[in-house]
């Protein structure tokens, strides 16, 4: 349980230390206000709900507010959530970027005109897993090929000074530039075409006016769709000198990228697909960090996200064996501290419940005759890569 | 909602809400059972959980008189009982990410809502009469290691006593279950909703006791155990159960066994049987045997082995086992549709064979599955 430091209760005239009581309504408004007792709450009652009044209206119960911080004169930048509790330093710098498009002449999913995948909410029947036949294998092998080529260009870019809202731009454009969707943008209202989660964002961090600083890890998850199929990756790269040069950093960063290959070391016909969260878990534990539970890999294909769905933690009862001609990813996300995650009123950005940093890998695997074709496998000139364990975290 | 002027609410307790706890070993924290409750429209439901609700119980119960998994509402009723008064609730399902996202909105919710509101002793879940328990189960039916708030206790099914013959003969179009994989299946017994809500359940109360004669109760007696030998069977009238801890709360179904079989009458249901295989203890290096086992008959609907009599398809419903393991911890199996799991028993058991009971469509002869059982684990020595 956590640590509740000393703190006077806000009670009218009350003098006591307050414990780990707080009024509900603040807790959800994302304000701190701690009482000793139901009593002192209840006398306090009539002057301390006034404070709900300033900070909220009728409707704020029912629609987080769009706007409440005032935007920085000088930059027009600002918070778009300032009273929710954040878990570490990463603030959301607002606003977004309008709306990328995507010129008619390329293909689009289906959710990117309303933002539903309806083709994925189709039920398949019962352990119904799709193979894939060589044509639709040979269109997973392009468009996965092609992921990775806008993931390392991306990358590149992710330098001190440069915001995830240029990386998306980047992407954006080179999707565009192979005839390809950005799959995340629009899926299920996602408003970027690229994932950037920064430092103690698990995943789903959208692209904003941050600039990174040196010292920051940051993944980038592209996901194109090309031809009639999505092909998903990821990786965390380190931003600056100063990022190598921490130790929890590095070793978040890279029990991540072990978990990831000795989990695909697994994949041939016949691997159960409860068994990479059982390595996963086995390996972040002896690197003293934890596995991210919320979210799986998941079978890719002509659907973005379909069966099976792979948890990354053991003892994990996921149905289905691996067969020739399925595809899948595998995607670990590991953390420094605790493996909860708290997800911010975007409802999209999720980070750890404790503010530590989080890492992840992804892969696009298709299971092939006789073991596994890694599709989104890393090219001789790939940036990012595996740097050296800090000897001190050896131990 | 707008909040009540009149009255401060409850204070939250902060240091119990489950986002604070960060410690990468999970903390012990006590978890709310639920209970899923089916039966069709008119076979007493409302009537049981009304029951239960303003009975004098001392509990605090919850009870969603809703459907789950309905994505299309952004908020759902929930009425909790405590102390005899009733309050509702309204539960905030977001529509939040579903990619790749582990537990279910409604978990999700009721997870937060317990995190604001406080605990609950214990949540029933009220299905729709043509729910198919079998879909809603998995919902609850979490890895522990998720850490959720909550967890299934077992499904109560309640059963008109007067109707239900009519309802397993003679569904309508839309009590009838549809296959989703084969077409090929005309010549088999039609499979009603009611069968599905029979051979799901852990708990069957048998209700409206009174409106038929003792020979027609014993008739829907044995047919009931038919479908499913291993659930335990209540006769009631008016919904009235005797008492509810053990009968509708505290099931633990699946986080135990216990079966006493009915024996007899294997064949009185066209569509659904219980059958039961017994082995002799096991070592625990036939554990894993008993593993691929499963996932062959489980996930790929095919009894290993073949003997030439097999059975040509057939599905399973639930599955219940014991594995007495003389050199290592005993084990139990449960299983729901195709999800399954074997897990330390908690307990040594003083059964000293190996059983599994299964329940489900087309499962021909006990034999048969014997015979596979026994040569899988046969195998296993060579």
């Amino acid at each position: 349980m956590a640590e509740v430091a000393t703190r006077k209760c806000i009670g009218v005239d009350c003098e006591k230390d307050a414990g780990s009581l707080q009024c509900p309504t603040c807790l959800k408004m994302g304000t701190d206000s701690f009482f000793c007792s139901q009593d002192c709450f209840k006398r306090s009652w009539s002057e301390h709900k006034a404070i709900h009044k300033t900070k909220s209206n009728i409707l704020s119960n029912l629609f987080p507010p769009k706007v409440v911080s005032e935007p920085d004169p000088a930059t027009g930048l600002y918070n778009p959530f300032p009273t929710f509790q954040y878990t570490g330093s990463l603030r959301p710098v607002y606003p977004l970027s309008t709306r990328r498009p995507v010129p008619k002449t390329i293909p689009h999913p289906d959710y990117a005109k309303d933002g539903i995948p309806r083709s994925e909410q189709k039920y398949f029947g019962r352990n119904n897993i799709k193979i894939l036949n060589k044509e639709e294998q040979e269109g997973m092998r392009k468009v996965c090929r092609l992921a990775r080529e806008v993931l390392d260009i991306a990358a590149r870019e992710a330098k001190p000074g440069v915001t995830t809202d240029y990386i998306d731009e980047v992407v954006h454009k080179a999707c565009l530039e192979r005839d390809s969707y950005p799959s995340p943008l629009n899926y299920m209202h996602f408003p970027k075409s690229v994932c950037t989660s920064v430092n103690e964002t698990i995943c789903h961090g959208i692209p904003d006016q941050r600039p990174l600083e040196d010292g920051d890890i940051i993944n980038i998850d592209v996901t194109l769709y090309h031809n009639g199929f999505h092909g998903d990756i990821n990786e965390t790269y380190y931003v600056g000198d100063n990022a190598k040069a921490n130790p929890d950093a590095v070793r978040v960063v890279e029990t991540s990228r072990e978990c990831l290959d000795k989990s695909i070391e697994l994949v041939k016909p016949g691997m159960l697909f409860r068994d990479p969260g059982n390595v996963i878990e086995k390996h972040a534990k002896s690197r003293n960090c934890s596995v991210v539970k919320s979210y799986c890999g998941h079978g890719i294909n002509q659907l973005f996200h379909t069966d099976p769905n792979i948890p990354h933690y053991g003892k994990n009862k996921a149905v289905g064996t691996a067969k020739p001609g399925m595809c899948f990813t595998i995607e670990p996300m590991i953390n420094l501290g605790t493996h909860r995650d708290r997800t911010w009123p975007d409802d999209w950005t999720s980070t750890t419940a404790d503010g530590a940093l989080s890492a992840q890998f992804e892969h696009t695997l298709l299971v092939t005759e006789d073991g596994v074709e890694v599709l989104t496998a890393r090219l001789p000139d790939s940036p990012g890569g595996p740097i050296p364990m800090p000897v001190a975290t050896q131990n | 909602m707008l909040e009540d002027d009149d009255a401060p609410p409850e204070l939250v307790d902060v240091s119990t809400l489950p986002v604070e706890q960060d410690a990468v070993e999970e903390p012990a924290q006590s978890r709310v059972p639920i209970t899923i409750v089916t039966g069709y429209l008119g076979a007493g439901k409302t009537t049981l959980l009304n029951y239960i609700l303003t009975e004098k119980h001392g509990k605090k119960i919850a009870v969603i008189m809703n459907e789950f998994g309905d994505s299309t509402d952004i908020e759902k009723p929930l009425t909790v009982n405590q102390d005899g008064q009733e309050v509702t609730e309204w539960m905030e399902v977001g529509n939040g990410c579903i990619c790749c996202s582990v537990k279910d909105t409604g978990v999700m919710a009721l997870e937060s809502l317990m995190g604001r509101r406080g605990t609950f002793d214990y949540i029933l879940l009220e299905t729709t009469g043509l729910a198919d328990p079998g879909n809603i189960a998995p919902i609850f039916w979490m890895d522990e290691s998720l850490g959720s708030s909550i967890y299934l206790d077992g499904i109560v099914t309640l059963v008109d006593a007067k109707n239900i013959s009519k309802l397993l003969d003679e569904p309508s179009p839309e009590e009838t279950v549809h296959d989703d994989h084969d077409d090929h299946r005309h010549d088999s017994p039609t499979l009603s909703m009611a069968h599905m809500q029979i051979s799901h359940a852990d708990v069957i109360i048998l209700n409206k006791a009174d409106l038929v004669s003792e020979t027609e109760l014993e008739a829907v007696r044995d047919r009931i155990s038919a479908i499913n030998g291993v659930a335990r069977v209540h006769v009631t009238d008016h919904s009235k159960t005797p008492q509810i801890e053990g009968v509708v709360l505290d099931l633990h179904a699946y986080d135990a066994v216990d079966f006493d079989i009915t024996k007899g009458h294997s064949h009185i249901d066209p569509a659904i049987s219980t059958i039961s295989i017994t082995h002799a203890p096991i070592s625990s290096s036939q554990v894993p045997a008993v593993d691929a086992w499963l996932r062959s008959v489980l996930w790929e609907c095919t009894l290993p082995n073949s003997p030439q009599d097999k059975p040509p398809r057939f599905d399973i419903h639930r599955l219940k086992g014991l594995l007495v393991v003389p050199d290592g911890p005993d084990k139990i199996i449960q299983a729901v549709r195709e999800i399954f799991e074997i897990r330390e028993a908690q307990a040594s058991s003083e059964s000293r064979e190996c059983k599994i009971v299964l329940i489900g469509r087309g499962l021909g002869e006990a034999e048969v599955w014997q015979r596979s059982f026994d040569e899988c684990l046969q195998a296993s020595l060579e």
